[in-house]
């Protein structure tokens, strides 16, 4: 996972600690686990997050092969929601502060 | 013997045998029974939201494992943001969970053939819409992480481990305990139903 390329060359506490919520954002990670099939996760991605059936394949190879992987990235609130959901469908979700 | 999962007319259709439905109507209604709320809803959604925030749902992790599977910890690192994020939606995603079985169970209800108006043999004819279609495969992630976590199935060595076990017994030479046979069977055949209903959806 990375985070966007906007740390400053000089990376003072202050500016980090300044930074405001929009360049902060929050994510949501979906890791691997034994029992959820691989057809079922990228059926998920397609249908709970609207992702193109590439983008969700690639995401759930990516969940296999790492053990997890950033599924949805945004406010606080919505990451939330979206682990909310995933665990509706049997996916196990967490949400944290990006870094 | 269970037919995979074929769309037609905007359905999703499969054969299967009525002990086939039976058994997995039971596996959904123990699933139904283990996840449904302790709390049981009022039926008014606005006082089952004042109760949740109300701080009177369960904020600690369930001691049973496979529950616990079902509502992991939203937070890996931060116990308390984990407890708050349980306190908030524990309720409501159980009452969802429960729900979103009864659908399924419902949907397999209406593919039994009618009583007393069939041959002895008439098997189910399944033709879920996409919300029962959706239900289902819902459902049967939630029976097979049950099973999965009876089996102690965590990683996906153990899955693997697992697999060749059953493989032997059913080879006549192996030497699982009877019940994680029966378990294994059950999760296998779920997970062939499940595989081949998610492989439909995403036509």
């Amino acid at each position: 996972m990375s985070s966007p390329s906007e740390e400053p060359q000089e990376a003072g506490q202050v500016a980090v600690l300044d930074r405001p919520e929009v360049e902060h954002p929050w994510v949501t990670i979906v890791w691997n686990d034994p029992v959820n099939l691989m057809s079922y996760v990228s059926w998920v991605f397609q249908t709970h997050f609207g992702y193109p059936r590439s983008k969700a394949e690639k995401l759930m190879m990516q969940v296999h092969e790492e053990g997890r992987a950033v599924v949805s990235t945004g406010t606080r609130e919505k990451m939330e929601a979206d682990t909310e959901a995933m665990h509706g469908y049997g996916l196990w979700a967490t949400f944290q502060k990006d870094d | 013997m269970a037919t995979p999962f074929r769309v037609r007319g905007g359905r999703l259709t499969a054969t299967w045998d009525t002990a086939e439905v039976a058994v997995v109507m039971h596996l959904l209604r123990l699933t139904r029974d283990f996840v449904a709320p302790e709390r049981e809803s009022t039926g008014d959604p606005f006082a089952d939201l004042v109760a949740g925030l109300g701080g009177t749902a369960d904020p600690e992790e369930p001691s049973d494992p496979a529950l616990r599977r079902l509502l992991p910890p939203a937070h890996r690192t931060d116990p308390e943001q984990a407890a708050d994020f349980r306190r908030l939606t524990e309720h409501t995603l159980r009452s969802r969970k429960a729900a979103n079985l009864s659908t399924a169970i419902a949907a397999l209800g209406e593919s039994l053939p009618t009583e007393g108006d069939h041959e002895p043999d008439e098997p189910a004819q399944l033709a879920l819409d996409t919300d029962q279609a959706r239900a289902l495969a819902m459902a049967l992630t939630d029976i097979r992480l049950i099973l999965g976590e009876r089996l102690e199935m965590r990683t996906e060595e153990d899955s693997e481990r697992l697999h060749e076990e059953f493989d032997k017994e059913l080879a006549g030479e192996g030497e699982m305990d009877p019940a994680a046979v029966q378990q294994m069977a059950y999760y296998d055949f779920l997970t062939w139903i499940q595989e081949s209903l998610t492989l439909a959806m995403l036509e």
